[in-house]
């Protein structure tokens, strides 16, 4: 069922955030900087995350950012619940105050601190990569892979509204 | 009768007319209430619906994932009762829909139910975080013709049914109180012929009675006739004979054959009374007969009884003017002897065409009579003396006085002649004898 589920056809969210796309970055990363903000409404993080219970949601990208100010414009868009906040790090030692990592790169992936996993962080990776969501192309359109197990394993609760949209979802393998 | 009947049919009726209009009216509000509650029932119900779409399409309107949207309207599909479903987009536009009869707006609508042409269509939200990402509409019919139409088939029924049977009721009620009334008519008409049929019987009883005592005392006076005949005859030769030898034998024939008279005038009246005397019958008209006989009849009746006549009658009868005569005295005298004190004799005549048999009549040909009737004002006659009256020998008078065959030999000579006689009386209220003698034509051309 879930493999036969069509997404978002490319070409109507490029209406959508054809504004935004400035000639130096594709459409795809268009479209994969407004799937980072939308992440947010689906995804719980236990109360440990935030410093104060108001606190904003921070993404974060880790390695070469390839989204720009659409990422901002896509976070900007995104109303109600917690403030969005996109974060640039510099360092991967910064990892553990971020909600939402993009990690660009595999080196990226691989920088982080050893503990990160243990974190209430939800890591976002191209296809293949160490992310607990890894973006993939499916034909023309972007989707999204998520490690359920992942998630659950650093106390983060994924909405099944969201689990319902993945392309693939990897599952705790057998539950106690 | 008939306006009383007319109401008695009329009221069930208008009852039950009443009752199927109050049965319909009720039926027709019960329908509407109904319709209302079913309306907003469904309106819950689509609501419901919409809600739970809005809320499990969240994620699809916020990533635009037109797929997964469609995939959740079409799992709608499986409810018959909806006729269209649809998502609005983040742009307001529609990503996923079906539709199975009518088109859905192209770009959201306001937020709400609205009801037109049978059908709701509610719109909800999809919101995120208490901000509308998107919309779901749902259109539902508000009920189905069908489920309609049954309703509406049942009510009809039962209200058709209920009228019917206060209908059936109603008439089969007028029927019995109808039948019930020609019951009590026909119970009473009954009881009336019961009344007149024994009354007919108690005079063809009397009527026979007079006859075979009629036929007997006839036939021994006519026999008796012949042997005071004899006697007479010995008597009249034994006076020859002895006439000259013993004169003090004729003392004593003379006594017998005056005895013999005496016996020979009661043989006469009771074959009188047997309509077996010989009569010789001519055309007279008995005002003129009665008229004749007036100085007669007064000087009969006495000083105390004074005669009134009244004598219109002018057909002609036949009859024996001689026996009409007699009879006509008799009964004079025996209104006289009716009131020892003195009192009004009324004697009248009167032409009568009867169509009926007067009271106590059998026998009775319907036709032209010549009616005479002596009223007196004496004491009258009880219902018991009254009834034996024309029995012979039957009398009132005190022994040796009467006869007992007067009334008896007026009503077999007036039989004997082709007429009637009857007798009207009560205690205290006089006497009326009525003879109705046939008419005669042939002396009136």
């Amino acid at each position: 069922m879930r493999t036969a589920r069509l997404v978002c056809a490319v070409v109507l969210l490029a209406a959508c955030v054809a504004g935004a796309v400035s000639a130096d970055i594709s459409l795809e990363y268009a479209i994969r900087a407004a799937y980072l903000a939308k992440f947010a409404p689906f995804i719980e993080w236990p109360d440990s995350a935030f410093a104060t219970p108001g606190a904003a949601i921070n993404i974060c990208i880790l390695g070469s950012d390839p989204f720009g100010a659409a990422l901002d414009r896509a976070a900007a868009s995104v109303t109600g619940g917690r403030p969005l906040l996109v974060r640039r790090l510099a360092s991967p030692e910064l990892a553990s105050a971020c909600q939402i990592l993009y990690l660009a790169n595999n080196e990226a992936a691989a920088s982080l601190p050893a503990g990160l996993s243990e974190r209430p962080v939800v890591t976002v990776s191209e296809a293949g990569g160490a992310g607990m969501i890894a973006f993939v192309v499916d034909g023309n359109h972007v989707r999204f892979d998520i490690d359920d197990d992942a998630a659950q394993h650093s106390g983060i609760h994924i909405s099944s509204k969201l689990l319902s949209l993945a392309h693939a979802v990897k599952h705790k393998a057998a539950a106690p | 009768m008939s306006g009383t009947g007319k109401q008695d049919v009329n009221w069930p009726v208008l009852a039950a007319l009443v009752a199927a209009a109050l049965l319909l009216v009720l039926g027709l509000l019960m329908a509407r209430y109904e319709d209302e509650i079913y309306t907003a029932q469904q309106e819950r119900d689509v609501g419901e619906q919409a809600q739970i779409l809005a809320a499990s399409i969240t994620a699809a309107v916020s990533f635009d994932d037109e797929g997964a949207a469609q995939e959740y309207v079409r799992a709608l599909t499986v409810n018959p009762q909806l006729r269209a479903a649809g998502v609005y987009g983040q742009r307001g536009t529609l990503i996923a829909h079906f539709a199975r009869s009518g088109a859905l707006p192209a770009t959201a609508p306001e937020p709400g139910t609205q009801i037109a042409g049978g059908s709701m269509t509610i719109t909800v939200p999809v919101n995120q975080d208490g901000h509308a990402i998107g919309a779901v509409i749902l259109r539902a019919d508000t009920e189905s013709l069908q489920r309609r139409v049954t309703r509406y088939a049942g009510l009809i029924l039962l209200v058709t049914m209920g009228a019917l049977v206060i209908a059936v009721l109603s008439l089969s009620q007028a029927a019995l109180i109808r039948r019930a009334r020609q019951l009590t008519e026909v119970n009473t008409r009954l009881q009336v012929e019961m009344g007149e049929r024994q009354k007919t019987e108690d005079a063809l009883r009397q009527s026979q009675k007079m006859e075979a005592i009629g036929q007997l005392s006839g036939g021994i006076a006519h026999d008796f006739n012949n042997l005071i005949m004899i006697a007479k005859g010995n008597l009249r030769l034994l006076q020859r004979k002895l006439g000259t030898t013993m004169p003090n034998a004729a003392h004593h024939i003379t006594q017998a054959d005056e005895a013999l008279d005496r016996a020979t005038s009661l043989t006469q009246r009771v074959l009188a009374f047997s309509r077996r005397q010989p009569l010789s019958p001519q055309p007279v008209r008995l005002s003129e007969l009665i008229a004749g006989i007036g100085e007669l009849l007064r000087h009969s009746v006495g000083e105390r009884t004074t005669i009134q006549t009244s004598l219109d009658a002018q057909w002609w009868t036949l009859c024996d003017v001689n026996q009409m005569e007699n009879v006509i005295l008799n009964l004079a005298i025996n209104a006289r002897d009716a009131m020892p004190g003195g009192g009004t004799l009324v004697i009248a005549t009167r032409d009568a065409a009867l169509s009926h048999a007067p009271a106590d009549v059998t026998d009775f040909t319907p036709g032209d009579y010549v009616l005479v009737s002596l009223r007196d004002s004496g004491e009258g006659m009880s219902e018991d003396v009254r009834r034996r009256a024309l029995d012979p020998f039957f009398t009132t008078k005190p022994q040796g006085k009467g006869t007992g065959l007067g009334l008896s030999m007026a009503f077999g000579f007036v039989r004997q002649s082709n007429g009637h006689l009857a007798i009207e009386s009560a205690p205290g209220a006089g006497t009326t004898i009525a003879i109705y003698m046939p008419r005669y034509r042939e002396s009136e051309s």
